[in-house]
């Protein structure tokens, strides 16, 4: 079965009297240990689709399934365990916290898991972060990193928990080529390891990294 | 995440957010500093008003004056004799639950030396107002019950007037004075007693030093004649605790002999000192005081939390992205904002009692800063910081997390 596997979802915004539909029936189906790139102009409901996706909202109709477990239709408590347990998201803006480390940032999400000592949860991110060569960098605060070093802190904090997938949402948007090109190595390097990753974005070439690309228009599945 | 967890993440937060957290604080720190104070000047004045009440005369001590008639009294009332010496030798003879029984005549006379001659207060009474008000002669004696049968011309004088009209209290001894133009030979000179509730505040028993005590019998011989009224009736419990007991048997002795209750029994201290009612007024002043600045106090720490909400709503978002569920963030929040009204309340704990110190020095009135007063404050100051935290709290929790990361 797919790891991911939705169907027929839509999503209809209420712009108060206005419907908007973001979604007119989308079907995703995602192997586990794919790579794969969703791509479309902005407006086209690719956002929508990996907030979804994401379960960080829900679809209006349609059926979702993550790794085997029907997410339409949870509650906010149960969509957070979910997040929390099987997705792991990387941002455009990297999003750590300005005034954490970066080891007690990747450790964050095993924080709200609960179950493990802060110690254990500590050193479980340093030993992340030690492999995606960030070694020399650990009790660092995020400002005094590089943009490239702070998106693979971003993504050491996206495996910390051994998701599912990896959710990534534009991870090059903020980044110079260079950097750029140094974060989409770390993502093949994590990709070659065995994990799923789900990569919404509208460059080509990045897009191009992946294994195969869903293009998103008019909130469809394009052919 | 356990609450230890909530509690370690919060107090880390609010180190890092250390000016927004010292922000927050002032109004809890104004608040709390003014209500220590104020409970401290209290509890010390409490005390003052306690000790004042003992001083004129303790627990058990009670006191029965004559009513003032009614507009259009009764025929029963018309036909009593209201409170006379009769009533206070029946209940001397018969009321159980008393010790002692002391009647008392007031009025204004003349004192009247070969060189002097002033105004002042002459109280009739019995050996029994000395027992009663715990007063003692610093030199002679007081009056005596033979003096009482005998209608004996003594007197013993106050401390000011023994001083002002003799120089030294020994020296009055053995004297004539005049009173009301009847010469009485001083046989005593009371003690000089004082009070002060604060050491700028006047003594507050100055005028128990300036009077003079005669037999109650002599008064009326002298001065009124057939009447026996009293201007009061001083008595005293048998047992310290029974004041309630004593009220009731001699309310019901007094009622039976007069045909009609026309007199009103007190506990002693009852609105006696007007100075004890000052520093009551004083101190519920301040204490209002204290709970408006910590009303005002609780609304700046909401309004700086939902402003810090609204700053921080990706950062929520964030957290809720990766797995914060509504409960762990409204902890998050919460648990900040009890970390920062504690450490508030421990500054206020100490603003309250640096305050209390300079207030206690220079106005030389006792207060302390107790271990009950400093658990209020924190207390106080703590629930002045959830309850405004709550709100702040909930929106937080509430955040729609697609909204959230958007934001900003």
């Amino acid at each position: 079965m797919a790891l991911i596997d939705a169907a027929a979802l839509t999503k209809v915004y209420q712009l108060g009297q206005v419907e908007v539909p973001a979604l007119r029936g989308v079907d995703v189906q995602v192997e586990e240990g794919e790579y794969v790139a969703i791509t479309g102009p902005s407006g086209s409901g690719k956002s929508t689709l990996m907030h979804i996706l994401g379960c960080l909202d829900s679809a209006t109709s349609g059926t979702y399934r993550l790794a085997g477990e029907d997410v339409s239709g949870l509650s906010r408590r149960a969509l957070a365990r979910v997040r929390n347990h099987k997705v792991g998201f990387v941002f455009q803006t990297f999003n750590l916290m300005p005034r954490m480390t970066i080891d007690e940032n990747v450790a964050l999400p095993l924080q709200y898991r609960g179950g493990l000592s802060r110690r254990a949860r500590l050193r479980r991110a340093r030993a992340l972060l030690e492999r995606l060569g960030l070694d020399q960098r650990i009790g660092h605060r995020p400002d005094e990193l590089s943009g490239g070093e702070r998106q693979r802190v971003a993504v050491a904090r996206a495996l910390v928990g051994e998701p599912a997938m990896l959710l990534v949402d534009e991870p090059t948007g903020n980044l110079d080529s260079e950097a750029g090109a140094e974060v989409l190595r770390t993502f093949r390097e994590v990709h070659e390891a065995g994990n799923t990753i789900v990569m919404v974005t509208h460059d080509m070439q990045v897009a191009g990294q992946a294994q195969r690309a869903i293009r998103i228009a008019d909130g469809k599945v394009a052919a | 995440m356990s609450l230890l967890e909530a509690l370690l993440v919060g107090f880390s937060e609010a180190r890092r957010h250390l000016g927004q957290t010292l922000l927050s604080l002032l109004g809890l720190i104004l608040g709390t500093g003014s209500i220590v104070t104020v409970l401290a000047l209290f509890g010390g004045q409490t005390k003052q008003t306690q000790e004042f009440l003992q001083e004129v005369g303790g627990a058990g001590t009670v006191i029965v004056r004559d009513r003032e008639q009614s507009e259009r009294p009764t025929a029963r009332e018309l036909a009593s004799d209201r409170l006379t010496y009769r009533d206070a030798e029946y209940l001397k003879d018969h009321a159980t639950t008393l010790t002692a029984v002391a009647p008392g005549w007031a009025s204004r006379m003349e004192y009247q030396t070969p060189k002097t001659h002033f105004n002042g207060q002459i109280i009739g009474t019995t050996p029994d107002y000395a027992v009663i008000n715990d007063i003692r002669p610093m030199a002679g004696r007081y009056l005596s019950d033979l003096d009482v049968r005998r209608q004996a011309r003594v007197m013993v004088l106050g401390w000011r007037f023994a001083d002002s009209l003799f120089t030294a209290p020994e020296a009055a001894l053995g004297q004539i004075v005049q009173l009301g133009g009847r010469a009485f030979v001083v046989v005593g000179v009371m003690e000089r007693e004082e009070f002060y509730f604060a050491a700028w505040a006047g003594n507050s028993l100055a005028y128990r030093n300036q009077r003079a005590y005669i037999p109650i019998t002599t008064a009326f011989s002298q001065y009124t004649g057939e009447d026996q009224g009293l201007s009061f009736l001083t008595l005293k419990a048998a047992n310290p605790m029974g004041g309630r007991l004593a009220t009731e048997q001699v309310t019901a002795m007094l009622r039976l002999r007069h045909g009609v209750e026309d007199f009103d029994v007190t506990p002693s201290g009852v609105g006696s000192s007007d100075d004890a009612q000052f520093f009551m007024l004083f101190n519920f002043i301040f204490l209002v005081v204290g709970i408006v600045s910590l009303i005002a106090g609780g609304v700046v720490i909401a309004n700086i939390l939902l402003a810090s909400v609204v700053e921080r709503v990706r950062e929520f978002g964030t957290r809720m992205a990766l797995g914060a569920t509504g409960f762990q963030i409204f902890a998050q929040v919460l648990v900040q904002v009890a970390i920062i009204a504690v450490v508030g309340g421990l500054a206020g704990l100490g603003l309250g009692s640096a305050l209390t110190g300079t207030v206690a020095f220079f106005m030389k009135m006792p207060a302390a800063v107790t271990p009950e007063i400093a658990t209020l404050a924190i207390v106080t100051s703590l629930s002045v910081g959830v309850i405004a935290g709550l709100y702040p709290a909930y929106r937080a929790a509430r955040l729609a997390p697609v909204e959230a990361l958007r934001y900003g």
